[in-house]
């Protein structure tokens, strides 16, 4: 975290010190005069760009309750501005603090407490300087505005407390209410022993609560108002004492030490009083509500928005790194699966090599040992020899001897092929493979108009023929006895002697 | 507040600096969406392949018994040279021998040229299957004849022999007592078969 400088402005004399990492040190001390301001020139001379805040802590800052009607952006702001100018001749260093809202009969209002310096001017030569040597002005703060902050961080839970503290320029009184700032005032002090001091704190706590009654801050016939003193070092002991607690106040004595602890101040200058836990307050955690304005602030914003811009992209970095940085968890866990898998896979291939080995040894792949039999085998049982056909009927040419054959034609075909030459068949699919053979011949000792007795003879031989799978496909007699056809006889007349001649067709299907 | 020209300046580059490192933040995004596809992809095919394996290995038994039950039919396909290139000049020096043998009055015959039957595809490469078709015209004196024929065509190898079609007929000659005369006809449509391994050991 870059280093903050912190100017801590009194009435007398003015000291810069630096805040790093919990750690506050003194770097120059300046007079409030112009000797001052001129080493405080020479001082800046180099540091350009640096951070700078203004912690004062002076004896004539006013704080005045006003109420203004509930408003939200530019009117409000214009409202404001008008009561500040209403209420202060010089609103360079300025400030409302809101105190909330309030309902009265006729509107909502805002209760706001106008605070500001009664001499600004003493500041100026020094803003003015900051602003010309290019630093960058965080805000100017005051001592009460960083009081709600600490009463919280020193424990105050109740609806009011006082934060009275030791400071550099004097004792500091700060009334809180409901967490905001409400009053606050400096009273000088001088060297003095711890017992007097603390008998001083008493005594300008009780003053201070007296006025605050009468200013009706605090109710009538309350609870105590709490009160946390922060101790200087080594003198909580004579506080705790001297500080009794009665109806009106109650005190809770806080060694610096402690208080030092809570604000998260490791480490203050030789010789700081409590003013030490205001400045880093005002380093750790400043109030939004300060006294520059916005004009004397530009370098401070423009500085954070370059950092809110980076701070977003470094924002975007790190949520597209988080989304990145699961997603190549899920490649390493995805890999390491996949690794896994190719490892079983190499194996089972190893195992399966080991066990193919050991398989007799063949000249072609397995695969193609295998497409290529149960090809050749398709094409085999596809194929047939006729021989079978012509014992089947051969044998049952011995149970007809009158029968003479004269030609055989066997072929091997598709189903579809057989179907148009023999309508009458019962075809297989189209497409089947079938053997078809037409046996041609005459048909011997029978007259040749023996018409009927021819027929039986021939059909007597077909039938015998359709069996051992075999089935008839078509018998084409040597005359026409349908009724489509026309039939001749010549009775009594001279034969011949030619005989009659027939076609039967048969067909089998393959399996 | 308006920003002046000079405060611009000042902020373009934490702007710059903003946008490199979204973008650098969007790169890494990317590149691990891709990464992590590619590793879906490489688990994938990683568990194809070992399915593919496991079940391989599973069926190896059976293949084994596949394989010995089929090398005995490959190895005699290849024997009779049914498997490998076409011989022609040994299927006409089988078709004279047995023309002399069985003492075939009449024998003449055509070799048409060779078709692709049918190619199957196999691993590493395909199993080819081609037939020539053999045309033959035979004079027989009993039908006899024709059946011994055939059987001693397919006893010589070098062919898968599948007979298309087969027609005998009565030739109508005489005997003349003195020379001997064919009695029947026969005329044949034989398919020589023969089969290509393109993924066989050389």
């Amino acid at each position: 975290m870059a280093a903050r400088y912190l100017l801590y402005f009194t009435a007398e004399d003015h000291h810069l010190y630096t805040s790093s990492g919990g750690r506050l040190e003194l770097e120059a001390k300046f007079s409030g005069d112009d000797l001052g301001v001129t080493a405080f020139r020479e001082y800046l001379r180099g540091r350009r760009g640096a951070l700078f805040a203004v912690l004062a802590d002076l004896a004539g800052e006013d704080f005045h309750e006003e109420q203004v009607p509930f408003l939200r952006g530019g009117d409000r702001e214009a409202v404001v501005q008008r009561r500040l100018a209403q209420r202060y001749r010089d609103t360079r260093l300025a400030a409302a603090l809101s105190l909330g809202q309030v309902t009265t009969p006729q509107r909502r209002n805002e209760r706001l407490l106008l605070a500001s310096f009664t001499n600004t001017q003493q500041f100026a030569p020094w803003l003015d300087a900051l602003e010309e040597s290019g630093a960058r002005l965080a805000g100017v703060y005051s001592v009460p505005l960083l009081a709600p902050a600490l009463a919280a961080r020193l424990g105050a839970r109740g609806p009011r407390a006082l934060v009275v503290s030791a400071n550099r320029a004097g004792l500091r009184q700060c009334f809180v209410e409901g967490g905001r700032l409400r009053f606050a005032r400096l009273e000088r002090t001088v060297e003095m022993v711890p017992q007097a001091l603390a008998l001083f704190v008493r005594s300008e706590t009780l003053r201070l609560v007296q006025y605050l009654g009468t200013l009706r801050a605090l109710p009538r016939d309350g609870a105590p108002l709490q009160a946390f003193v922060v101790a200087p070092p080594g003198q909580r002991a004579e506080f705790e004492h001297a500080l009794v607690s009665d109806a009106r106040v109650q005190f809770h004595t806080v060694d610096a030490a402690q208080a030092q602890h809570t604000v998260k101040l490791r480490q203050a200058p030789e010789g700081t009083g409590a003013e030490a836990l205001y400045l880093s307050l005002a380093a750790r955690k400043p109030p939004r509500e300060q006294f520059a304005s916005s004009a004397e602030r530009r370098r401070y914003f423009v500085w954070q928005l370059q950092r809110g811009i980076v701070a977003a992209g470094a924002l975007g970095f790190v949520v597209c790194a988080l989304v990145g940085g699961a997603r190549w968890l899920e490649v390493m866990d995805v890999g390491n699966r996949a690794a896994a898998q190719q490892r079983e896979a190499k194996l089972a291939a190893e195992q399966y090599q080991r066990i193919t080995s050991t398989f007799p040894v063949t000249e072609t792949t397995t695969e193609n040992l295998r497409v290529a039999v149960l090809e050749f085998r398709r094409i085999a049982e596809r194929s047939l020899a006729p021989e079978a056909a012509f014992v089947h009927v051969s044998r049952v040419l011995e149970q007809f001897p009158q029968m003479e054959v004269d030609a055989i034609n066997w072929r091997l075909g598709r189903a579809g092929e057989q179907r148009e030459e023999a309508p009458a068949a019962a075809p297989g699919p189209q497409g089947e493979q079938a053997v078809q053979f037409a046996i041609s011949g005459r048909v011997n000792a029978t007259q040749r108009n023996d018409y009927r007795g021819i027929t039986g003879q021939v059909q007597s031989f077909a039938n015998a023929l359709a069996s051992s799978g075999y089935q008839l496909a078509r018998t084409q007699l040597p005359f026409d006895v349908t009724s489509e056809g026309t039939l001749t006889g010549d009775i009594g007349g001279v034969d011949s002697g030619e005989a009659p001649r027939f076609t039967i067709t048969l067909s089998r299907r393959l399996q | 507040m308006t920003p002046t020209r000079e405060e611009m300046r000042k902020l373009a580059l934490p702007a710059l600096a903003a946008l490199a490192l979204v973008g650098a933040g969007a790169a890494l995004v990317w590149s691990a969406g891709q990464a992590l596809a590619r590793a879906h992809g490489q688990l994938g095919a990683a568990q194809a392949e070992r399915k593919q394996n496991a079940e391989r290995l599973a069926r190896i038994a059976e293949e084994e018994r596949e394989v010995s039950e089929k090398l005995d039919v490959y190895k005699q396909l290849k024997r009779l040279n049914i498997i490998g290139e076409e011989r022609r000049l040994e299927w006409a020096d089988a078709i004279t021998r047995i023309r002399t043998q069985r003492e075939l009055l009449d024998l003449s015959y055509r070799v048409d040229r060779q078709k692709l039957l049918k190619s199957v595809p196999g691993k590493p490469g395909s199993v080819d299957f081609f037939a020539s078709t053999m045309s033959v015209q035979l004079a027989l004196l009993h039908e006899e004849d024709l059946l011994r024929f055939l059987a001693d065509l397919r006893d010589s190898g070098n062919a898968y022999y599948s007979v298309k079609s087969c027609t005998i007929a009565r030739t109508g000659q005489a005997a003349t007592g003195t020379t001997i005369t064919p009695r029947l006809r026969a005329t044949c449509e034989i398919d020589l078969i023969t089969v290509i391994d393109r993924g066989a050991k050389r």
